[in-house]
């Protein structure tokens, strides 16, 4: 029940991503142009199915993946606070694409997202690896991955005064998280990087439950920790690299996305993992919107809205949290 | 001589050649001599005119901000009694610099004499409200409640701030340097109006730092000594907010100065703050002319000191927060 609330709540986001714009179209033909109807004007049906459609679907299936993502840290790092976003794995993601671009200049749309994996694998790897002292607490994974975070942003900024200015214009405004450059050609690697590991979560749901349970109960149950928690920090990481490649730098989504998931839904995740992608893509897409309508014809990077709408989140769960 | 006295003149040294460095180094080759003798005997030259208005205002401005954000960490590392606590990482600068940018953009003030009230404004309104934020509720700001709280508001007024940038490409222009952290293109003329607030924050921040101690020390002990902690953080608070409130004004919102310079000094010298806090301004001020004048001499690029400071800064908060015992929960 809960979860067609949510689908039905995408749906109208996603409505309203295609129908709002500098020229506004009705509802009703969205709709038509959507399913292809005869009856909408040959311009309503260019603009939404050529020019917004893509966007919107990038929105949405990004929104999705770094939702999953949020929720797959959270039990693996056994912290509510933890995001990929916060502890640095996308800063990782894309500090490793930037070096590239900046020297490269342009890449084939197919090498970006392994480029922007490897990054989060690194940097998921290199949290890990400073937090560990007979064992981690997720207090210091996510002070290592904030001192991380900010090392990979520096460098980064570092590679930009390097650059050449062209190529780092063009790396600067996607790494600022934008949406701006969503193509059709671009959707079926969004798609290919982030759909496996989403279901590979969601079918996994039962073990992601044991670990965020803690190790020692896990083990009770027979669950082999350490391989699935590589195995859950790898989709984490296929997941950010590919919304990463796709839009930048967005932050907040995961985090806040399974809180409000969790919220509906409780802590299993057989049920939260969808709720939370739902969650995600209609967050993103919101976001998308208030990013393009704040200011136009200006648009600003739908990175920085969603921080905006984030920060206050993170305060209230750390409001909330005051006690523990 | 005391080590302390023979760490405080090596380092006045070694500004006093990082100093002559920078000025020797840039795009128009000064030898270190026409430099020297345009700074002691200035007249009309062209060496006299590089000096005294590219090069000079920068190695003030690196010399000013890096001391007063060494001293602003080192308070705030008293106050908090939290190795962590940097106004870099808590969001003050953050907050003097939206202040700043918001007054440029939307009240179109200008006057440097006004900017600087903005910035001690932003940067005094954010620490009050991470504190508030890490303290809230029950057992009050653990370590991790405030560096969490502070890089909430820093991310949000940056993005703020960013935003403000995006939208008023005139203001982008004016300010593009200092919101990056690069002391480039700064004129005598923006510094000379902060200098008497720097020197007055820094001025108390040296004769308070004996009381700084004993608040270090935890509010139960100063106060049978006789101190009123309450008073007395109030008083450490507007030392903090006059030192980076300057610096912001001076260099833009430069991060991890105040992280690892007390750090360093607390680890050579040990001690209380009459000893660190001396020492941490004269450190403070050594990193940040070393920062931007290092990647300038020697790989010959532009790089903003922020960025170097962070570069250096990061790897060193990694370490504080992997190693420090009293990082916990």
């Amino acid at each position: 029940m809960k979860l067609a609330l949510l689908c039905a709540l995408v749906a109208l986001a996603f409505i309203a991503a295609l129908a709002l714009g500098d020229q506004p179209v009705p509802p009703g033909e969205v709709l038509g142009a959507l399913f292809g109807s005869e009856n909408v004007p040959a311009p309503s049906r260019i603009i939404v199915t050529e020019l917004r459609l893509p966007r919107a679907v990038t929105a949405l299936l990004v929104g999705a993946a770094l939702a999953v993502a949020g929720t797959i840290a959270q039990a693996v790092m056994r912290n509510p606070l933890a995001d990929p976003g916060i502890v640095g794995i996308n800063a990782g993601a894309a500090l490793a694409a930037m070096v590239v671009i900046v020297q490269v200049g342009s890449l084939p749309e197919t090498a970006l997202p392994w480029l922007t994996f490897t990054g989060a694998l690194a940097m998921a790897a290199l949290i890990y690896a400073f937090a560990w002292r007979q064992g981690t607490t997720g207090t210091r994974i996510i002070l290592v991955g904030i001192g991380l975070s900010a090392l990979a942003g520096a460098g980064a900024s570092a590679i930009s005064v390097f650059g050449e200015p062209a190529y780092v214009q063009r790396a600067m405004v996607w790494l600022a998280g934008s949406l701006q450059d969503s193509r059709w050609e671009k959707l079926p690697h969004l798609l290919g990087w982030s759909l496996p590991p989403a279901l590979f979560a969601w079918a996994a749901a039962r073990e992601l439950d044991l670990i965020a349970m803690g190790d020692d109960v896990a083990q009770g149950r027979g669950q082999p920790v350490n391989l699935a928690r590589a195995l859950a920090i790898l989709a984490c990481a296929m997941l950010s690299g590919a919304a990463v490649a796709a839009a930048g730098l967005v932050a907040f989504v995961g985090l806040a996305a399974p809180h409000i998931a969790r919220a509906l839904t409780g802590p299993r995740h057989a049920r939260l993992i969808p709720a939370a992608a739902l969650v995600g893509a209609a967050l993103l897409l919101t976001a998308d919107i208030v990013a393009r309508r704040t200011a136009p014809p200006l648009q600003l990077p739908v990175g920085l809205v969603t921080a905006l709408l984030g920060a206050p989140f993170f305060a209230f769960l750390l409001w909330k949290r005051r006690n523990d | 001589m005391t080590r302390t006295a023979a760490c405080a003149l090596g380092l006045v040294l070694l500004i006093l050649l990082v100093a002559l460095w920078s000025l020797a180094t840039g795009a128009a080759g000064l030898s270190v001599a026409e430099a020297a003798r345009a700074l002691l005997a200035p007249g009309e030259g062209r060496a006299d005119a590089i000096l005294w208005q590219v090069r000079l205002p920068r190695v003030v401005a690196a010399i000013v901000a890096g001391a007063a954000l060494g001293a602003a960490g080192a308070i705030m590392q008293a106050v908090t009694g939290n190795p962590l606590a940097e106004p870099g990482l808590l969001g003050v600068n953050a907050g003097a610099a939206f202040v700043v940018v918001l007054a440029l953009s939307v009240f179109g003030v200008t006057a440097s004499a006004a900017l600087i009230w903005c910035a001690f404004g932003g940067a005094g309104s954010a620490a009050v409200l991470v504190y508030a934020m890490a303290s809230a509720g029950r057992g009050g700001g653990t370590p991790i409640r405030l560096v969490l709280a502070g890089v909430i508001v820093a991310t949000f007024l940056g993005a703020l701030t960013t935003a403000i940038l995006l939208i008023d490409s005139q203001t982008l222009d004016a300010v593009r340097f200092w919101t990056a952290g690069s002391l480039k293109g700064r004129q005598l003329a923006q510094i000379l109006p902060v200098l008497p607030y720097a020197a007055l924050s820094l001025a108390a921040a040296l004769v308070f730092a004996r009381q700084f101690t004993t608040l270090s020390l935890g509010g139960d002990v100063a106060r049978s000594i006789g101190q009123n902690p309450a008073l007395w953080r109030a008083i450490a608070a507007c030392c903090v907010v006059g030192l980076a409130g300057s610096a912001v004004s001076i260099a833009g919102p430069l991060g991890f100065v105040g992280l690892v310079v007390p750090h360093m000094v607390r680890l050579t010298l040990g001690g209380g703050y009459g000893r660190i806090l001396p020492l941490s301004i004269l450190g403070g001020a050594a990193l940040t002319l070393l920062a931007d004048t290092a990647p300038r001499a020697l790989l010959s690029v532009d790089m903003p000191a922020g960025i170097t400071l962070a570069l250096i800064g990061a790897p060193f908060f990694i370490w504080l927060a992997r190693s420090h015992g009293a990082v916990r929960g």
